[in-house]
């Protein structure tokens, strides 16, 4: 804030920061509310209980659901977010940005249900000329290719996951200066060399935030998951499955508020770290900056 | 195998094309080892498209760059003898001052005690050695360039591109790196190639230079000849501050020219070069060799070597001072003293005479 501002301007700027983020938080803070009553969902008494979360490791089906999840988020991960940047990357060094950028970013735009839909009949015919092929050949060796499997679901996933990495990587990216690059490569190191002591320590940032944001997103799509995943389930499908069927249950949502609570206390400390750090850098800077006498 | 004997670059019939847009044309030019020579011209020429050519950063579209005599058309910047000098922006910001001059030698494989003895006197050669653990956002622009000096010297690489290095630097830091840079040359004794946009940077630094612009190598030569003898027209309107006349060859015998310039007929050295009768031609007289005069009863007549016209202004520079000068066609001619006395300037629009030596005046016929 300047000397000149209004302060009740000010105020009024944090109330309506702070109404948004309650707005956005409010039905998280009331699932973890639910998770700790006895009662679960809907009892006209709250008895508080830590019983849920102690329930949570003895239900199979979310247990599964939770495994299932957690490895399609760190293959997706691994595939999509090198895949982000080297397309990032090229859009750097492209000298027409529109094509690259309309292609990476198409996916966004087409519905989740059509996306899913399409992808799955894609798999399915491929599946069928994977296995007339095979027959061809006289192998059932290409016969379950492409069957609804964890592939058709990873790969639905990472086409869903490129353009988000694609755009938080190229955030970062974008302060980046290519000269730094070419000095690397003029002391004498190679391309892949130049990148990972020169240009990687300077987007990593963009890159782990990638990462985070593909895990998420991830842990939260539903559509094209249900559609294109094959005999297993995933958090979310296991969810939505309970709450269009019986309702949740209090397992569930003991659940969702544990994976609710450890993203607020990773984003949190990432935050908070990044906020003393360059608390810290900043005090040594001030203090290297005092004038050197020679 | 090195050639020892070779020139350190020698670049031969070199063109860039940028599809449509030539960005080098058929450019030749040979640099001894041990040279300080000056890629000069205005922004866009190009010098910079041969600098980055040199160092590998660009292909040429057609021609050869020979290093020590090797062609090194097919290498990356990371295999050859050169490294370079950015103009800005080019440290490492997540490193220290150390570690960025260290880094080349990092990459070479040398040992940690070798590298922290070679980073030491090459900030020494620099005078940084007391901003070691420092990052490039701790140092003033001055300090980052001689960072980046340091990291390209500790490399004992043969030549040292360096693109604009003192293009980011206040005017006063500019001079004094100037000089720093050329002290420097001469105590490591490699080559450098220095572009740059400004005449006087070239003229402090420079062996020979090399005038560049649109895409054409115009002219090159040792600093004193391009300043004083300009070849070609376009380098007497570049360098220095010359007036350019355009006029008519009125007559073209032995070993001078007569020609009409806004009415009078200057006579100039024809050089050996090849004139004919009514040909259109340029005439260069650098500021500081033209006189003033006022125009009155005692003035000699026209002579060969000097001509007449209107009074304008005069603009203090402060250690010179220009006097402007129009001529009947409207053509602005200046003629530039050291002196700061203005009681004896001629009234605006007065007639006054501006002369010269017969040897300050050049024929161009490019």
């Amino acid at each position: 804030m300047n000397d000149y501002a209004n302060i009740w301007l000010h105020r009024l700027k944090w109330t309506y920061l702070l109404l948004v983020v309650l707005t956005l938080m409010t039905p998280v803070i009331y699932v973890m509310y639910i998770s700790f009553n006895a009662n679960g969902f809907g009892a006209n008494e709250y008895v508080f209980t830590m019983e849920w979360y102690g329930l949570i490791f003895s239900d199979e089906l979310l247990i599964g659901a939770l495994r299932w999840t957690l490895m399609l988020a760190v293959v997706v991960t691994v595939v999509t977010v090198p895949m982000a940047l080297l397309a990032a990357k090229y859009y750097k060094a492209a000298d027409n940005k529109l094509f690259p950028v309309f292609l990476l970013l198409a996916p966004l735009f087409v519905p989740p249900d059509i996306l899913g839909s399409a992808l799955l009949v894609f798999f399915k015919n491929l599946n069928f000329a994977f296995i007339w092929f095979g027959d061809q050949m006289r192998t059932s060796l290409f016969d379950s290719w492409f069957r609804l499997s964890f592939l058709t679901a990873t790969i639905g996933l990472i086409i869903y996951t490129i353009p988000y990495s694609f755009v938080v990587i190229l955030i970062t990216m974008g302060r980046y200066r290519p000269e730094q690059t070419e000095a690397a490569r003029a002391c004498g190191a190679n391309g892949w060399r130049a990148f990972w002591d020169i240009e990687f320590p300077q987007i990593r940032a963009g890159v782990f935030s990638a990462c985070s944001f593909t895990v998420i997103l991830v842990f939260n799509e539903y559509t094209r998951t249900s559609l294109l995943k094959g005999g297993f389930d995933t958090f979310t499908t296991v969810l939505i499955s309970q709450m269009l069927n019986t309702g949740m249950s209090e397992q569930s949502y003991a659940m969702s508020a544990l994976v609710s609570f450890i993203a607020i206390a990773v984003i949190g400390s990432i935050i908070l770290a990044t906020m003393l750090r360059a608390e810290t850098l900043s005090r040594v800077a001030r203090a290297k900056a005092e004038p050197v006498m020679s | 195998m090195t050639d020892q004997k070779a020139p350190a670059v020698d670049v031969r019939n070199l063109s860039k094309h940028y599809g449509d847009f030539v960005a080098l044309r058929d450019v030749n030019v040979t640099i001894a080892a041990g040279e300080y020579f000056v890629l000069l011209g205005p922004s866009g020429g190009g010098k910079t498209t041969l600098l980055r050519t040199i160092g590998g950063f660009h292909k040429p579209t057609t021609g050869e760059i020979l290093l020590n005599g090797q062609s090194v058309g097919h290498l990356p910047p990371d295999k050859r003898p050169t490294t370079m000098v950015f103009q800005a922006y080019a440290l490492f910001p997540h490193m220290t001052v150390t570690q960025n001059v260290g880094y080349g030698l990092k990459v070479a494989g040398l040992p940690k005690d070798e590298i922290a003895e070679k980073v030491d006197y090459a900030l020494e050669q620099v005078g940084l050695s007391q901003f070691t653990h420092r990052k490039p956002h701790e140092l003033s622009g001055g300090q980052q360039q001689r960072v980046q000096l340091a990291r390209a010297i500790v490399l004992d690489r043969d030549i040292l591109l360096l693109d604009e290095p003192l293009a980011a630097l206040d005017a006063q830091l500019r001079k004094d790196m100037c000089l720093e840079l050329k002290h420097l040359q001469e105590k490591v004794g490699i080559t450098f190639i220095h572009v740059t946009h400004n005449q006087e940077e070239a003229m402090t630094v420079a062996d020979r230079i090399a005038l560049i612009a649109n895409g054409n190598l115009i002219e090159c030569g040792n600093a004193r000849d391009i300043y004083r003898a300009p070849d070609k027209a376009f380098t007497a309107s570049f360098v220095g501050e010359n007036n350019m006349l355009r006029g008519k060859v009125s007559e073209a015998n032995g070993t001078s020219v007569i020609v009409d310039v806004a009415g009078s007929k200057l006579t100039v050295d024809k050089r050996g070069l090849s004139v004919r009768d009514g040909q259109e031609v340029d005439l260069s007289i650098r500021s500081e060799c033209v006189a003033l005069d006022p125009v009155n009863g005692t003035n000699t007549p026209a002579d060969g070597v000097s001509i007449v016209g209107s009074f304008h202004e005069s603009v203090y520079l402060g250690l010179t001072t220009s006097h402007m000068v129009r001529l009947p066609d409207e053509t602005e001619m200046v003629s530039r003293v050291i002196a700061d006395s203005d009681d004896s300037l001629p009234a605006a629009g007065a007639p006054v005479r501006l002369s010269w030596k017969p040897s300050d005046i050049r024929l161009h016929v490019d």
